[in-house]
């Protein structure tokens, strides 16, 4: 922690020129970009994300959870939805793009849990590896459920004791969603698309869900990443969140057409 | 030897590169920070009471540019008083609050409310935003109205007023007049515009409120415009505002007739926009042998 100049305590943010080390293929259209920042590699948590910006690019940086890391270098898992995802993957070893993070905060797996179940759909998987490996530095006995719509859109990367596959199509693993393959745990962590943590909430209240938002700053000073809570009003995806309670969210407010993740 | 301090009417800032409103939240949260460079911060708009703001999606990505409809989501003053001010008053520049009302009389009150709290140096005027009495008219497109509202907060403080105008009218000069004669200490020019963009999947406005402020560099040669015909048709200070990212975007501004910027989104962009903004007019007032940014030529030709 570092006293920021406004008297408030505030986790250390860098800004990093990194370099980009590696690229490999996870599933069909889905990849997984290596760059070099040593300073976020060294102090990222599960659930926490990057603001990416490179030029030339589009104005706005474009936020990323960190998906492994790795010595100095860090990872992100993505697919080109748009314009800027595939300016992203088009980039070559060596290029640069400018890293600001780690941002907001993380899954808090706190100390009571013993057992601890990973829900993840699509491009959820993101947070998922971090904080397979959180917990198991916990001591907790790790589960995780991936899902997507068919065997090729897949990521089979995992982590934890248990993994466990479900497709809609039935093409690996269980037919039917990750929510639904789940078994139950002390502690929930999901990630996909907005309709999915929504169908997950339901099911368990107290489970820690990383929602997806438009984000302009990803500092917290634009106000541009609302998440419509229970409880009435709003706070920030990019601050308070992106990692909720999910019966805190007000699910019906929250847009759902996000592409983070756009299977399960 | 280059100073860079400025002054606006009868306060001295050290730089002339300002925080813009809505962009730099209550200055608690913008990370990397080089508060050497900053002049002034001008804080999020408020109104009297909290507000909730508009539902998501509250912000889309446009060619060089954003939309915004944050809908002025704040604490209101009591909160914005308690939470924030006595930060503000140990800090080493200016902050100045900006305010809205639905009324010049809402206006007035909450500057009499904020007037004197330490840590408040000054206001900012919003005449931007929708206004409920004049039946959905903005008071920054009615120069009546925008001397009502000017004239209601300067009989209610001592402090700096600034009024930060609208670029949605058809004379910005008629504005600027009338804001002047009702008592501002300076001008902002400009707002945001209005914008609009629709998603072709869904069929329909992509912002939740259908329509959102424009900024960024796709506004800056209107903002440059506008901030110059406001600057020639008055004898206040013009603060000038819109698009800007580099040190050259600045002094285009300065050149145009502004005696200050601020910028604004793209400190999203680049955390470190102020202080690079800042640091390139030093080296630009030192290569061309200036002493300071009111050595710059003003290109202000009277009509
Ligand atoms: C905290 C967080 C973590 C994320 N982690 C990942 C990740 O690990 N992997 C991954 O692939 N994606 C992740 N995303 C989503 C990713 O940021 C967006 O898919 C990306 O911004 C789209 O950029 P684009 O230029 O390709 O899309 P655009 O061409 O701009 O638009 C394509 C679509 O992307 C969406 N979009 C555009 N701007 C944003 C924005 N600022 N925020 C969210 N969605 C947007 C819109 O639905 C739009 O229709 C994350 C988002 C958040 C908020
Ligand atoms: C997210 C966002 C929120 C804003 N909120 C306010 C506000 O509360 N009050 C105000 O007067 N202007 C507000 N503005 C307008 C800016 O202060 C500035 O006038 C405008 O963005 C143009 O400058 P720029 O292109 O450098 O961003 C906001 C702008 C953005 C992008
Ligand atoms: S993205 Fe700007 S406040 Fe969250």
């Amino acid at each position: 922690m570092e006293r920021g100049w406004g008297g408030e305590a505030r986790l250390l943010v860098f800004l990093v020129d990194a370099r980009i080390a590696g690229k490999r293929r996870v599933a069909r259209e889905m990849w997984v970009l290596a760059m070099d920042a040593p300073e976020i590699a060294a102090s990222v948590r599960a659930g926490q994300f990057v603001n990416l910006g490179w030029t030339p690019g589009p104005l706005l940086r474009r936020p990323f959870s960190v998906y492994r890391v790795d010595d100095d270098r860090i990872e992100i898992v993505l697919k080109a939805v748009g314009a800027g995802t595939a300016q992203l993957l088009d980039m070559d070893r060596g290029d640069r793009v400018s890293c600001l993070g780690p941002l907001g905060r993380g899954f808090d797996l706190g100390a009571g849990p013993r057992s601890i179940v990973l829900v993840s759909g699509g491009l959820g998987v993101a947070p998922m590896p971090l904080a397979a490996r959180e917990a198991t530095a916990l001591g907790m006995r790790v589960t995780w459920v991936h899902g997507a719509r068919s065997r090729e859109e897949l990521c089979t990367e995992s982590g934890g004791d248990e993994v466990i596959w479900a497709t809609d199509d039935g093409s690996q693993g269980l037919a039917g969603t990750a929510v639904a393959a789940a078994p139950d745990a002390d502690l929930v962590l999901a990630c996909g698309p907005n309709p999915m943590l929504a169908a997950a909430a339901d099911r368990w209240p107290d489970a820690l869900v990383a929602v997806e938002t438009y984000m302009g700053c990803g500092t917290g000073v634009c106000l541009g990443c609302a998440v419509p809570l229970k409880r009435g009003g709003y706070d920030r995806a990019c601050k308070e969140g992106p990692v909720y309670r999910a019966a805190d969210i007000d699910w019906t407010a929250l847009p759902a057409h996000l592409p983070y993740a756009v299977t399960a | 030897m280059t100073g860079m301090a400025v002054t606006i009417g009868d306060l001295k800032l050290r730089g002339p590169v300002l925080a813009a409103s809505g962009t730099f939240g209550y200055g608690t949260e913008v990370p990397l920070l080089e508060r050497r460079a900053l002049g002034a911060m001008v804080s999020k708009g408020i109104f009297l009471r909290p507000r909730r703001g508009t539902a998501p999606p509250r912000i889309v990505e446009t060619p060089s540019g954003m939309l915004n409809a944050i809908g002025l989501q704040g604490p209101g003053a009591d909160a914005l008083i308690r939470d924030y001010a006595p930060l503000w008053a140990d800090w080493d520049f200016p902050v100045l609050v900006n305010i809205n009302g639905e009324s010049a009389s809402e206006y007035g009150e909450l500057a009499a409310r904020l007037d004197g709290v330490p840590g408040i140096s000054g206001f900012e005027i919003n005449i931007s935003c929708p206004n409920v009495e004049q039946g959905g008219l903005y008071f920054g497109n009615d120069p009546r109205a925008a001397a009502a509202v000017t004239e209601a907060v300067r009989k209610r403080t001592t402090l700096p007023v600034w009024v930060k105008l609208t670029p949605m009218v058809s004379d910005i000069g008629v504005i600027a007049r009338a804001v002047e004669s009702a008592g501002a200490d300076a001008l902002c020019a400009i707002n945001t515009l209005v914008g609009m963009s629709i998603d072709l999947n869904a069929g329909r406005p992509r912002l939740s409120f259908r329509t959102g402020g424009l900024s960024g560099p796709a506004i800056r040669p209107l903002a440059v415009y506008l901030a110059h015909q406001a600057a020639r048709a008055v004898n206040i200070p013009v603060i000038g505002i819109g698009g800007i990212a580099r040190a050259e975007d600045a002094l285009e501004f300065l050149v145009a007739g502004c005696a200050a910027v601020q910028v604004g989104t793209a400190t999203f962009v680049n955390p470190r926009a102020i202080a690079d903004v800042h640091d390139g007019i030093a080296a630009y007032l030192k290569a061309k042998g200036l002493g300071s940014p009111a050595d710059l030529p003003r290109h202000l030709p009277k009509d």
